[in-house]
């Protein structure tokens, strides 16, 4: 099990390397700049998610941290 | 910039085919003032208001059976100043009313538990999960994150959180630094996070594995026979991440966390029946007569002073003529033996002026904890070193479906309500059961409703 | 004595904590808000910038038959005068000439005659450009001792300083005649004389993106100094999913290509707002590098991301 989350964090890594040579030239961002295409579009909307799940589930986050805890896991 | 130094510069014959470029702003303005015909000017006073940015929603949350329900404000206020600096204010009111299932299994008959305070008891009707009567009935959380680029390509965030609730108390505080690479097409993360807890359960804190209590007269009046009043947890939070534009229409992020909690981690409200190993039974407990008490043998449950997990996570951002797809899958793994995965895509879809439909879909599976045990087996042997019959550790999947409809007000500010069915149902393997557990309903499988309206403001 | 013309009158209202004195010039609403209560006063004020902007217009304009510009396009390769005035405004030009390596010349117009910027796909063809750029070029103007001599079917074109020009031609006069303070606003080019009494600036809007890099207008308390915007996101073509900005570079004929939508620049003039806006306008994609180098304040809208950059 460590062999594989080694491989994944390498596979991960590796993934961003080979990006190091993709993207957009600043003029070509109009899209990348709407509000739509945000990585979190409604700051609020994904705070309610992420309280929610970490109330019923037993995984948290993924996306960042999440606003503090609760006495609900 | 000394206008008039420049002007007399100018005039000294330095040559204006000079091009480097810091020196055309000087020589243009000596040749304003040659044009304009004057020696000296004001310097420019042009700053930028600042904006507030508010987000408001209220959130309605209800589960079937009469378990949880909560009504939850949110507002989130963002002051933007000078350079792009923005100051975040987070506050949270939860109202909660229900109870959640104690991890005691239903029986075929009526059971009766102590109550966390140790004052009383309550019964379940049989065929019922029983449900903790526990007493979280007002949460208040508040956060102040504070953000601002550092020169060109780096950026920081710092933050703090604290929440507070009948039976709990947290503190946090966060802290991230990006940079950005590539033409600002990577952007690459890292943060920590750090919280203290503390838990002041109704009753104290139960001895882990010890029996359930029965209600005592000489109790002192927190209901407290011994136990200590309070217990804490720690948990730290590291995650890295890299933000990668792969075309001019499509975003992607990959995050790797790792979290690390220690302290009391046990629910203190929540037991596993022990039954009889070859019916499957809860095994009643001899009342002592004049005391009130359990009617069956139940144990607190006990977990591990310490749990690690690992998780990756990605999301891509994907945008086709108007219509933007989200999707991201999270795999999490711990040292208690749960993995887990999640996928969640929503579609955002415009639908004229202003007005848009997203639907929005998320599948969940989970393993169950190495020490999960919907019972304990009365058969003499020693009690396991941890066991908790919570359903948030068992084997399950859930999924969510939902919609989203979202419209811009006459003022020209955000609108949006949302209607989403959250339904979890548990795996329990048929090797786990035993006797007539085979015939029960062995996890509380959960039904909700999430409905939610916000209202974004500001400039 | 000249007919007045029906679209040259001047009006005062009252403004937000000010008096609001309009006309029209130049081909854009113009406004001076003046920091009084004065009606007379603002009337009179108005009134002063009114005419002078109309003088501006009238002496500079391509479309005035007989005046200095009609007389040198027309002049068929004779060696014309040029008041001072004029010679002041060509010399400017020439600086911005050198300063922008030949990408800011007046003699650009006549590419006017093949770039018909409609928001349609007619894209001119490569031998009419060719043909065009015979007429184009300050390098093929005799400009010295304020005698301007150029080849027939040449043509020289001030309105891309002429608006600026006047802004702070007009802002002189005001310090020199009131000690109100004042804002002059011809169609986005304008210029604070002065702080207002009755509030803590003067507020501005300039529609870009704000710092979560969403579209939205932001607002900008000016004190003194100018303002002024170059590009105008209407008038392009659009040929083969490419966008041609109206932004012409001289050396080629061609549009200059990943210019951005619109910039704007406060500096301490108008004017030298405008040539801030517009030589970064003409380097295209290096445009945000080259107005940071300056140190000077802009806001550049590519339809996509913002960036505000503070003073030096």
């Amino acid at each position: 099990m460590i062999t594989g989350r080694f491989v994944a964090t390498l596979l991960a890594l590796g993934i961003l390397s080979g990006c190091s040579s993709m993207g957009v030239e600043p003029w070509e961002r109009d899209i990348l700049a709407k509000e739509e295409m945000q990585l979190t579009t409604d700051a609020i909307e994904a705070a309610t998610d992420d309280h929610i799940y970490f109330s019923k589930e037993a995984s948290s986050g993924g996306r960042g941290f999440g606003g503090g805890g609760c006495g609900c896991n | 910039m000394d206008l008039a130094v420049a002007a007399a510069a100018a005039t000294d014959g330095l040559s204006m085919k000079n091009k480097d470029r810091n020196c055309i702003g000087s020589a243009l303005a000596a040749a304003t003032c040659t044009l304009l015909g004057t020696t000296a000017l004001q310097p420019v006073q042009a700053q930028e208001d600042p904006g507030w940015d508010f987000n408001t929603s209220l959130l309605y949350y209800g589960e079937g059976d009469d378990r949880v329900q909560d009504l939850s404000l949110k507002t989130l206020s963002r002051r933007t100043f000078v350079d792009d600096r923005i100051l975040s204010l987070g506050l949270t009111i939860d109202a909660l009313t229900g109870a959640t299932p104690n991890g005691a299994l239903p029986q075929s008959f009526p059971q009766t538990f102590t109550k966390p305070s140790g004052k009383s008891t309550f019964t379940t009707p049989p065929g019922e999960f029983p449900i903790d009567d526990s007493f979280r009935d007002t949460r208040v959380a508040i956060s102040a994150d504070w953000e601002q680029p550092l020169g060109r390509l780096y950026a920081m965030n710092v933050g703090v959180s604290a929440s507070a609730e009948f039976d709990y108390l947290h503190l946090g505080l966060n802290a991230k630094l990006s940079r950005d690479f590539n033409n600002r097409n990577t952007t690459l993360s890292g943060g920590f996070a750090f919280a203290s807890d503390q838990l002041d359960p109704v009753g104290g804190i139960p001895d882990p594995l010890s029996q359930m209590r029965i209600v005592r007269d000489d109790d002192d009046d927190n209901g407290n026979s011994g136990r200590s009043s309070n217990d804490s947890k720690e948990i730290l939070d590291l995650v890295l991440g890299v933000t990668q534009v792969m075309s001019r229409n499509f975003l992607m992020q990959f995050n790797y966390s790792y979290s690390d909690s220690s302290g009391y981690l046990n629910d203190p409200y929540k037991i596993l029946t022990s039954v009889d190993p070859v019916t499957g039974e809860a095994v009643p407990v001899p009342q002592i007569p004049g005391t009130e008490g359990p009617s069956h043998l139940n144990y607190y449950e006990h977990r591990p002073d310490s749990r690690s997990k690992h998780s990756l996570y990605t999301q891509g951002k994907y945008y086709m003529d108007g219509k933007v797809l989200d999707a991201s899958y999270r795999y999490m793994t711990d040292d208690w033996e749960i993995d887990s995965h999640t996928i969640d895509m929503r579609l955002r879809w415009p639908v004229g002026d202003g007005k848009y439909l997203e639907p929005h879909l998320r599948f969940y599976t989970q393993t169950a904890a190495e020490f999960y045990s919907i019972s304990l087996v009365n058969d003499g042997q020693p009690l396991p070193e941890y066991a908790s019959a919570d359903y948030r550790l068992g084997d399950f999947d859930a999924i969510t479906a939902g919609m989203k409809f979202g419209w811009k007000t006459g003022g020209g500010n955000d609108m949006s309500i949302r209607l989403e069915m959250y339904s979890q149902s548990g795996n329990v393997s048929s090797s786990q059961l035993i006797g007539s557990q085979a015939d029960q309903d062995t996890y509380p499988d959960m039904d909700a409703i999430i409905f939610q309206y916000s209202y974004q403001f500001g400039k | 004595m000249k007919p007045v013309r029906p679209d040259r009158g001047i009006r005062v209202d009252a403004g937000d904590r000010c008096l609001k004195g309009q006309f029209s010039a130049m081909a854009s609403p113009c406004e001076v808000l003046v920091d009084s209560d004065d009606i007379a006063a603002a009337e009179h004020l108005t009134s002063l910038v009114a005419n002078e902007a109309w003088r501006i217009e009238d002496k500079f304009s391509r479309y005035s038959p007989g005046n200095i510009i009609d007389r040198i396009n027309t002049a068929r390769g004779e060696g014309v005068p040029i008041d001072d005035e004029t010679a002041q405004l060509i010399d400017f030009s020439v600086t911005l000439n050198e300063l922008s390596d030949g990408k800011f010349d007046i003699t650009s117009g006549v590419l006017r005659r093949v770039w018909r910027f409609d928001g349609s796909s007619n894209v001119p063809t490569r031998d009419a450009v060719i043909e065009a750029m015979k007429q184009v070029g300050w390098h093929r103007v005799d400009w010295k001792s304020q005698i301007l001599t150029m080849a027939p079917g040449m043509e020289i074109d001030l309105g891309g300083i002429g608006k600026e020009y006047a802004v702070d031609r007009c802002a002189g006069l005001l310090r020199n005649t009131t000690d109100a303070a004042c804002l002059i606003n011809f169609g986005g080019d304008l210029v604070a004389t002065g702080k207002p009494t009755r509030r803590d600036a003067w507020k501005v809007g300039i529609e870009a993106l704000n710092a979560q890099k969403h579209e939205s207008d932001r607002l900008v308390n000016l004190v003194t100094g100018g303002l002024a915007t170059s590009g105008d996101a209407r008038r392009f073509l659009m040929h083969d999913g490419i966008r041609f900005s109206h932004i012409l570079d001289p050396t080629t004929g061609w549009p200059v290509p990943d210019a951005p939508r619109s910039i704007t620049v406060a500096a301490d003039s108008c004017t030298q707002a405008g040539m801030l806006s517009t030589l970064g306008m003409l380097k295209g994609a290096q445009a945000e590098a080259f107005l940071d180098a300056q140190g000077v304040q802009f806001w550049s809208n590519r339809g996509n991301g913002a960036t505000s950059c503070g003073q030096a």
